[in-house]
């Protein structure tokens, strides 16, 4: 049993796909190595790092909420483990513990600053789109200050695995990016938790009244979102193969273009899962195609913005034409 | 002079399927205060409306001063003398008395060549306003910072500014303290003086002993009369208000049972209600009534933890609770379906099916918290058909629903919950006849079944056909306790509106 709108509803979800399936046939036929393995899995793999953060944020745009620390979190927590890297090394811990105990921090502190911004939202209901920017602009500052400007070069040279390697001919990121999406898919379809999501960005209050607890789930869902921002930090590095304060610039419009034009409702209560991993894939085909097509990167980001304007009026309309055919039922 | 009066001829508005209001003809004198009331659903909000020119009469016309009035807009009404101040404050927080009453219509400089504010000018106008009223409040103070009786006669102020013949105050004093009403009365009888023809809609039948010169009583879209004050008691007014009607009572196989659910002790919240003692005890239908504003919504929603509380005890189920929210007074076997479905009781965007597992979710997952279709059947199943809500179809989001049924839904999601105790606000507000008595229908098969339920409503007539025992609340208290067998509804609400 799922809610029409957001999945039953044929129309909306073929219709994101089918236009996926053209843009492909499309650059097949004029893109140069467009219609290849190995350029297939480039796009899976590039989609992969900002994919994972556009599951969280679906959550938590879903609840109503948005979190706008993406490039700078993701910067800080690269930026975090590789300086816990250096610092332990230095003072003479195994390469191996010292990546672990980097890891292990740089996700544990991503979970706590998430959280941190609901707990705020929560408390003296500022608007999490006002913390978030808050937080972004300052985490920006510590990745800087940790990094003091320059790259920190200090990971030993397998750590490249997490982000640059292949399992059986797979990117590595790519299997992380399945593997959150199924997961968290699964949370929000099918877990009196992911139900309770959909019900506090519907109606807070009515979910309040129902006794679902909105407070911690918010917690749970921002400290999550922030926490796979970690995670993507630290494959970046690792793909990098360096803490860069000035990596992932911008990257929370991507994020949240992909989740947009997956069907998600910017006022909440509505979107899916699956829609943000076909707006994701759509992204990434559509850079990689303009790319192979040579065409400047200034039109790149002068198409991009008209696709995300495109479709949220897509569903816009589409939502009103619902809307219209329920009144008549 | 202006003789400041106000003549409505024959007034008739036709809704689909409904005659709201009928020949309603009746003259104002001016420098009176003249009172309209009637019981919800009489037609007096139609009335109210049509006098404002919020909406147009069908047939008939209004009469100022002996001009015929042309209205399409508020901004007619007022234009030709009628102003009009309504229950909700439309003030701007964060601007000026000044500025609040003369908004939109502030002093330019002459000389300038561009538009340019004359601050001095603009201030000097309202204050002209409020000396005008005897009013004491100081011009240059944001309007937030005012208390709501303050800013009540500032609304008022800035009706006046227009100079009106007639000015009509809908519900004034509704949300305002007792010492407050003092004070506004002081102002409504310098406007008196003045020679303004004042209506004031109220149903608070006390005050209107007090300010009121005439009272004009409405019922079922019909005049009923117009008395003097002085020649009508309280009780012939709501005579006036409820002509005869038979009285409904509840089946009598109901039964009590001795063991008390929920024991309230002492209950206190600041402004909202104080000192409040009751029980409930197991298969009772208990009801509260009390006007709007008397606390009664405040009070079921501290008990059920939806707000907080300053004081007192909550006994539910033998267990001391003591700080109440939803979800623990869920777990405890407490349901509530809140007063206003749609921004409380549901959510709009979900399925039937989905808000009928709201309250339930985390019973129906367990500890592994996974859920499946199979798994909501029998939640959805059992509701539907034992509250007989028409669903077309239940993966449809549960807007597309009529109003009736919506509630219908709000207590489904509750008694998926297996409650011992529902608590009601305003259970039958907005929707059908029918829908209202299987509602009922569904209290008294709950109360059969040993679950009890609280019940508030404004509707006092539908308390004395559920209830097993009505608490009276007044101003925050509960002032009485009563049987519906020793009741008339005259008798009720004369209770209730404080005479």
């Amino acid at each position: 049993m799922m809610n029409w709108i957001r999945e039953n509803n044929p129309l909306k979800k073929q219709m994101l796909l089918s236009i996926l399936i053209l843009l492909c046939v499309l650059l097949s036929m004029t893109a140069r190595g467009f219609f290849s393995v190995d350029n297939f899995l480039n796009i899976l793999r590039n989609s992969s790092m900002k994919g994972i953060i556009a599951f969280g944020m679906t959550m938590v745009m879903i609840a109503g909420e948005i979190d706008l620390t993406v490039g700078s979190a993701v910067a800080f927590s690269g930026c975090i483990s590789a300086w816990v890297v250096k610092t332990m090394v230095a003072m003479g811990v195994s390469p191996i513990a010292a990546v672990i105990c980097g890891i292990i921090l740089a996700l544990v502190a991503g979970f706590a600053l998430g959280s941190f911004s609901a707990v705020i939202r929560n408390k003296y209901e500022v608007p999490t789109f006002i913390i978030t920017l808050a937080l972004m602009t300052s985490l920006f500052g510590l990745a800087n200050l940790i990094t003091r400007g320059f790259p920190i070069t200090s990971y030993p040279p397998w750590f490249n695995f997490l982000g640059g390697g292949y399992v059986l001919g797979i990117p590595f990121p790519a299997i992380i990016f399945l593997v959150v999406f199924f997961v968290v898919n699964f949370i929000m379809s099918s877990t009196t938790f992911g139900r309770s999501v959909y019900a506090i960005g519907g109606n807070m209050e009515a979910a309040r009244l129902s006794g679902i607890k909105v407070a911690r789930i918010k917690v749970i869902i921002m400290g999550l979102t922030s926490m796979l921002m970690a995670l993507s930090g630290i494959m970046v590095a690792s793909q990098i193969m360096s803490g860069t304060a000035t990596t992932a610039k911008g990257w929370e419009m991507d994020v949240i273009s992909a989740v947009v034009i997956g069907g998600t409702s910017m006022s909440g209560g509505t979107g899916s899962i699956k829609g943000t991993f076909i707006g994701m894939i759509f992204l990434g085909v559509l850079v990689n195609g303009m790319t192979l097509l040579n065409i400047n990167e200034y039109w790149q980001y002068v198409v991009r913005g008209g696709l995300i304007l495109g479709a949220v009026l897509l569903n816009v309309v589409h939502e009103k034409k619902q809307m219209g055919s329920i009144a008549l039922v | 002079m202006k003789q400041n009066k106000l003549e409505t001829v024959g007034l008739r508005k036709v809704y689909p399927g409904t005659v709201a209001l009928d020949n309603f003809s009746v003259t104002y004198e001016g420098g009176k205060v003249h009172a309209i009331i009637g019981k919800n659903g009489s037609g007096k909000s139609t009335l109210i409306k049509i006098i404002s020119g919020a909406i147009q009469p069908t047939s008939g016309i209004l009469r100022v001063n002996d001009t015929d009035m042309k209205m399409e807009t508020p901004l007619d009404a007022f234009q030709q003398g009628i102003a009009t101040v309504y229950q909700e404050l439309s003030l701007i927080p964060d601007l000026t008395v000044a500025e609040n009453i003369l908004l939109g219509r502030l002093s330019y400089k002459k000389n300038s060549i561009i538009p340019q504010i004359d601050w001095k000018a603009s201030y000097l106008r309202a204050q002209q306003v409020l000396d005008g009223m005897k009013v004491n409040i100081p011009i240059d103070s944001p309007v937030k910072y005012l208390s709501v009786g303050q800013q009540q006669v500032i609304e008022i102020a800035k009706a006046m500014s227009f100079n009106p013949s007639v000015l009509m105050l809908d519900e004034p004093t509704s949300a305002l303290a007792q010492h407050e009403v003092k004070s506004l009365f002081n102002v409504i009888r310098t406007l008196k003086q003045k020679g303004v023809g004042i209506l004031y809609i109220s149903h608070r039948l006390q005050e209107l002993n007090e300010i009121a010169d005439t009272v004009t009583v409405i019922r079922d879209g019909l005049f009923v009369g117009k008395k003097e004050m002085g020649h009508v008691t309280p009780e012939g007014i709501v005579h006036m208000m409820f002509g005869k009607v038979e009285q409904k009572t509840r089946p009598s196989d109901l039964k009590i049972q001795d063991e008390t659910i929920l024991e309230v002790k002492g209950l206190t919240r600041g402004q909202h209600f104080k000192d409040i003692n009751f029980k409930v005890m197991k298969g009772e239908i208990l009801g509260i009534a009390g006007m709007l504003g008397s606390g009664r919504s405040e009070l079921l929603r501290s008990v059920f933890g939806a707000d907080s509380f300053d004081s007192g005890n909550i006994i539910f189920n033998g267990q001391l609770v003591q700080a109440p929210t939803p979800s623990l007074m869920k777990s405890l076997g407490m349901g509530l379906t809140p007063e206003n479905r749609k921004e409380e009781g549901l959510v709009q965007v979900l399925s039937t099916n989905e808000n009928l597992c709201l309250a339930s979710l985390y019973k129906m997952g367990g500890r592994a918290g996974y859920i499946n279709k199979k798994m909501e059947e029998p939640y959805i199943h059992y509701p539907i058909e034992k509250l007989q809500a028409k669903v077309p179809r239940r993966d449809l989001p549960v807007s597309s629903l009529s109003g009736g049924n919506q509630q219908k839904i709000v207590v489904g999601n509750w008694l998926n919950t297996n409650p011992c105790l529902m608590v009601y606000d305003e259970p039958s507000r907005g929707i059908d006849v029918q829908a209202k008595q299987q509602i009922f229908q569904i209290m008294w098969d709950l109360s059969r079944e040993g679950i009890s339920s609280l019940v508030v409503s404004s509707e006092l007539e539908e308390l004395l056909e559920i209830c097993h025992r009505i608490l009276i609340m007044r101003q925050g208290r509960i002032v009485d306790e009563v049987f519906p067998e020793d009741l008339t509804i005259e008798k009720i609400y004369t209770m209730c509106m404080e005479v």
